[in-house]
């Protein structure tokens, strides 16, 4: 009844407990999947952090509390938010670096990739190109609708545009505010098969751009009719709700079509690489035409003979990709040259230059001084260096070096960085002892966070694991021990009960029976005449037969009990047992003890004991002796058990002496142990069993242990031929 | 002396192993003034049949399920039937002997005895007198003699058994009165007897301590 109560209280509690557990999982998930979770968002660029952002292509960083991206990377991307944000709205103020490409922002984003329109969600955007702004549908692929911008505001870079995109159901909605007029342009359509929720981000293609005040709150409808309202008062008419039948896929756009005009073309210009024939007594001018691969803290054109430093140059706003030419002063260096007093004019946008792909040897031997390369290391340390720049310091087999990345956005990658670190950097090479101070061959100038991949976490390998991992190894073995003693100690358990219990079965069954069988024997001997001395004889070999498997069955009881098996109890308790045998005879009975005791597996404590017991009876049964002497030697490797007396002795067992010793022989073959019997007329009789014990090991002999095991089972891989290895004599 | 010829020993027999009932019985049958009465396979039946039919011995077996050979002896002293026991067991282990002389067997045989042994315990018992195989006899004086009495409780029990009363042995012994009560109620609990009278008449009927000549 209370085990039944108690049964059910457990039960209740535990589907309480199920219950809260399920509880609190639904909520957790409720919550994270929650589509206003951490709604109204607004953006921390003024402050300097930008740790929940995540970039997809890029050198985005934050410069002056904005966020400003320099590359001219197509598509790059940089997102925040849940991905769960359903109805809202997502704006900010807009400023477009280039003129042949566009910048704005992405409402309901997921599935996000490294490429051009790898995500699923909606972009609107300034476009300079075609002087229009842009509102679509990316899913790995690109519709949109677009609207031409009247040329009274047309779309220029390095300006502020306002732009707002709302996304509440299935409709998407666009408002830009443009300078200088604050006229509006609104664009909106309705996706049938919507994006239903997702994250924000950021996105130019073809040009660079900064944002700030990036503000994201919940839409309702109201939101969006107000959008629509304003969109209304606006002088140009709405193609609001416009469906996307003038929707296109494109691809390709053509940097060509630039607005600005400055794009000229010098048949003078030279390559890189060739600057450093220039004289170093004298400064020559030369023209070159290259890739801009840095801009920030200093300037680096490549081109595809090499690269080269431009010190304060005089430049419009430059960005990563830019193809532009710089005419200026040369000054040749060792590895690279420098450019100083250089103008520099912007050709073109194009894509950034992919990295040359280095090692670190590589890099230090200067020829890949001033050009983009990507070079892998391990992480020995970082610091922080003047002026806020980080200092990453790098292994990469023998060769050490140096990355300095700029503060902002990298500050959190730089904290979560961990020492022995496998990293894959990307940046410029530059051997100049300014940046080097002479303790790296080179440095390499990161451009972004997005420059630095972590491969691999740093080995789990080293002093502290290994010191906790031996500690852990050891606590383990000690577990182990113990389990392995407990377990072995219930098995021995068991084993003793059973073994009692079998004592218990053959006292009430075997040795009943046998005593039954004697008196129903002796029943049939007392009526069979005297004349019949023939029967009458094997009436009495009968009955002795009977009388000694009595015997015999007793003492197997008797030895089954567990206090004759430990090994120092063998000898009291053959001492005991040869006292009862001649109680109130004239025999002697000695019993000595020689070596140190060791414990004995039960077979062979049985094994000895029942050998003893039976030697002993026949001493004193047959022998007649007038001393019994019990000696029980424990030596290195075997237990020897002898029993002497100084009786009659036998010269060949026969009738029941025989039966006895076959018996003893049988039991000391069961533990492989060397069974002697030794017996000389009127001397006495002497019966010695050595039982193999298994090698104590010890701190000393332990090597030498293993190395027998070793060379037994491995080496010599025979059969072990243990069992029959001792020779049987007597 | 009875006379064997007129009037036959009748034997009840008890044990619970029916081979041995059957083998004891054939050969009981087979001796001349001797009479199996009965065969019970346990204590409540040899008490039910020897209430009906008495019988001049019993041949007891110690270890029975249910009512031990034990049990079964202080069960006939109860119900006052007086009869002699001898009893026929496979264990000789000093406590078994000595429990068994103690609730009154006046024999103690093992089952593996030959048969002379047992007609002539079965004849000596019924005559009245004891009948205990010499090793037998000696494990139960041995057990008898055993004591686990400190050597201070004998010096205790030796004064006692003069007749000193606690005070006496106290200052002999140089200890307190209170010191030597504690020493005569452990000696009084091992000996399982009721008073220091009777301690010193056991201990000096075992043999534990010399009788005092004076």
């Amino acid at each position: 009844m209370k085990l039944a109560l108690s049964l059910s209280r457990r039960l209740l509690f535990g589907a309480l407990l199920c219950l809260l557990l399920l509880l609190a999982f639904l909520g957790l998930r409720a919550y994270m999947h929650n589509p206003g979770r951490g709604l109204p968002y607004r953006d921390s660029f003024a402050k300097g952090t930008a740790n929940e952002w995540r970039a997809f292509g890029g050198t985005w960083e934050l410069v002056n509390g904005m966020m400003r991206n320099d590359s001219d990377e197509r598509g790059a991307k940089l997102l925040t938010g849940s991905p769960y944000w359903h109805n809202y709205s997502v704006e900010a103020d807009v400023y477009l670096l280039g003129s042949s490409g566009d910048a704005g922002l992405i409402i309901r984003s997921s599935d996000e990739e490294e490429g051009v329109n790898s995500y699923s969600g909606y972009y609107a955007g300034m476009r300079t190109r075609d002087n229009s702004f842009v509102l679509g549908r990316a899913d790995h692929g690109w519709m949109e609708v677009t609207k031409r911008v009247s040329d009274s505001s047309r779309i220029r870079p390095f300006r502020w545009y306002h732009l707002k995109l709302l996304a509440y159901e299935c409709q998407i909605a666009a408002l830009v505010t443009m300078p200088p007029q604050a006229a509006r342009t609104f664009l909106g359509f309705t996706d049938s098969n919507c994006a239903q929720s997702g994250r924000v981000g950021l996105r130019s293609y073809s040009s660079g751009g900064i944002w700030r005040n990036v503000v994201v709150q919940p839409a309702t409808r109201q939101d969006l009719a107000e959008m629509l309202q304003n969109a209304k008062s606006q002088n140009e008419p709405a193609s609001s709700d416009a469906a996307l039948h003038d929707a296109k896929f494109f691809g390709s756009q053509h940097p060509q079509e630039d607005g600005r005009a400055n794009a000229h073309s010098d048949a003078t210009t030279q390559s890189i690489v060739s600057l450093r024939l220039a004289s170093y007594a004298r400064p020559t001018t030369a023209t070159i035409r290259g890739v801009v691969i840095l801009t920030a803290p200093r300037l680096y054109v490549q081109d595809f003979t090499g690269g080269i430093y431009i010190p304060k140059p005089k430049a419009p706003l430059l960005k990563v990709g830019d193809e532009v030419e710089v005419t200026g002063e040369v000054h040749p260096g060792d590895f690279s040259s420098t450019m100083e007093h250089a103008t520099v004019n912007v050709l073109w946008a194009r894509t950034p230059m992919p990295p040359m792909s280095v090692t670190a040897s590589q890099a230090s031997t200067g020829k890949y001084d001033a050009t983009f390369i990507e070079v892998r290391g391990h992480l020995a340390g970082k610091e922080r260096g003047p002026e806020n720049t980080l200092i990453l310091d790098l292994d990469e087999g023998t060769q050490s070096f140096r990355a300095i990345m700029n503060p902002g956005r990298g500050s959190y990658l730089f904290s979560k960085l961990r020492p022995g670190s496998s990293l894959r950097l990307r940046g410029i090479c530059v051997v100049d002892p300014a940046l080097t101070h002479n303790l790296t061959p080179f440095v390499l100038l990161l451009r972004s966070n997005e420059d630095l991949d972590v491969i691999a976490g740093p080995p789990w390998w080293n002093t502290g694991h290994a010191i906790a991992v031996v500690f852990i190894v050891l606590l383990l073995a000690l577990v182990f021990n113990l389990a392995y003693h407990r377990i072995a100690h219930w098995r021995l358990q068991g084993v003793l009960e059973e073994r009692q219990r079998l004592a218990h079965e053959m006292h009430d069954t075997l040795a009943q029976s046998f005593a039954g069988i004697g008196f129903q024997l002796q029943a049939i001997r007392n009526r069979i005449p005297k004349e019949n001395s023939h029967i009458l004889e094997q009436l009495d070999l009968a009955s002795n037969l009977v009388r000694h498997s009595h015997e015999e069955a007793r003492r197997s009881i008797a030895t089954l009990h567990p206090e004759s098996l430990e090994s120092e109890n063998i000898l009291s308790a053959l001492d005991l047992c040869a006292r009862r045998m001649v109680e109130g005879g004239s025999v002697q009975v000695v019993s000595e003890r020689d070596g140190n005791v060791r414990p004995v597996s039960l077979r062979i404590a049985d094994a000895l004991y029942r050998v003893g017991q039976e030697a002993i009876a026949n001493a004193v049964r047959h022998a007649n002796p007038t001393l019994l002497c019990i000696r029980l030697k424990f030596d290195e490797n075997c237990a020897c058990l002898q029993i002497e007396d100084n009786g009659t002795g036998f010269t060949q067992g026969n009738g029941l002496l025989g039966f006895g010793i076959r018996g003893m022989r049988r039991r000391a073959q069961s533990i492989s142990a060397k069974f002697e019997i030794q017996s000389s007329l009127s001397v006495g009789t002497r019966v010695q069993i050595s039982a193999p014990l298994p090698p104590r090991v010890t701190l000393i002999n332990w090597p030498n242990l293993f190395w027998r095991y070793v060379r037994e089972h491995w080496i010599d891989a025979r059969p072990s031929k243990q069992a029959d290895s001792y020779p049987y004599r007597g | 002396m009875p006379d064997l010829r007129s009037k036959p020993i009748r034997i009840l027999i008890v044990d619970d192993h029916p081979v041995v009932l059957a083998g004891l019985t054939s050969m009981l049958a087979t001796q001349d003034g001797m009479e199996v009465a009965g065969a019970a396979s346990s204590g409540e039946e040899a008490l039910d049949m020897l209430r009906a039919n008495p019988a001049d011995l019993l041949l007891l077996d110690l270890r029975m399920p249910g009512m031990s050979g034990i049990d079964t002896l202080h069960a006939l002293k109860r119900s006052n039937i007086s009869i002699r026991v001898i009893i026929l067991t496979s264990f000789e282990t000093d406590e078994d002997i000595y429990r068994a002389v103690q609730a009154g067997a006046l024999g103690y045989l093992l089952k593996g005895a030959p048969q002379s042994d047992m007609i002539e315990a079965i004849r000596t018992v019924y005559s009245g007198k004891r009948y205990l195989p010499h090793h037998i006899a000696a494990r139960l004086a041995e057990r008898m003699m055993r004591t686990n009495l400190t050597a201070r409780e004998l010096e205790v029990l030796q004064m006692l058994a003069r007749g000193l009363t606690n005070k006496e042995i106290g200052n002999a012994l140089n200890i307190s009165g209170n010191t030597v009560r504690n020493h005569v109620n452990s000696i009084i609990e091992k000996l399982d007897v009721s008073d220091r009278t009777e301690a010193a008449t056991t201990a000096i009927h075992r043999g534990i301590i010399e009788v005092p000549n004076y």
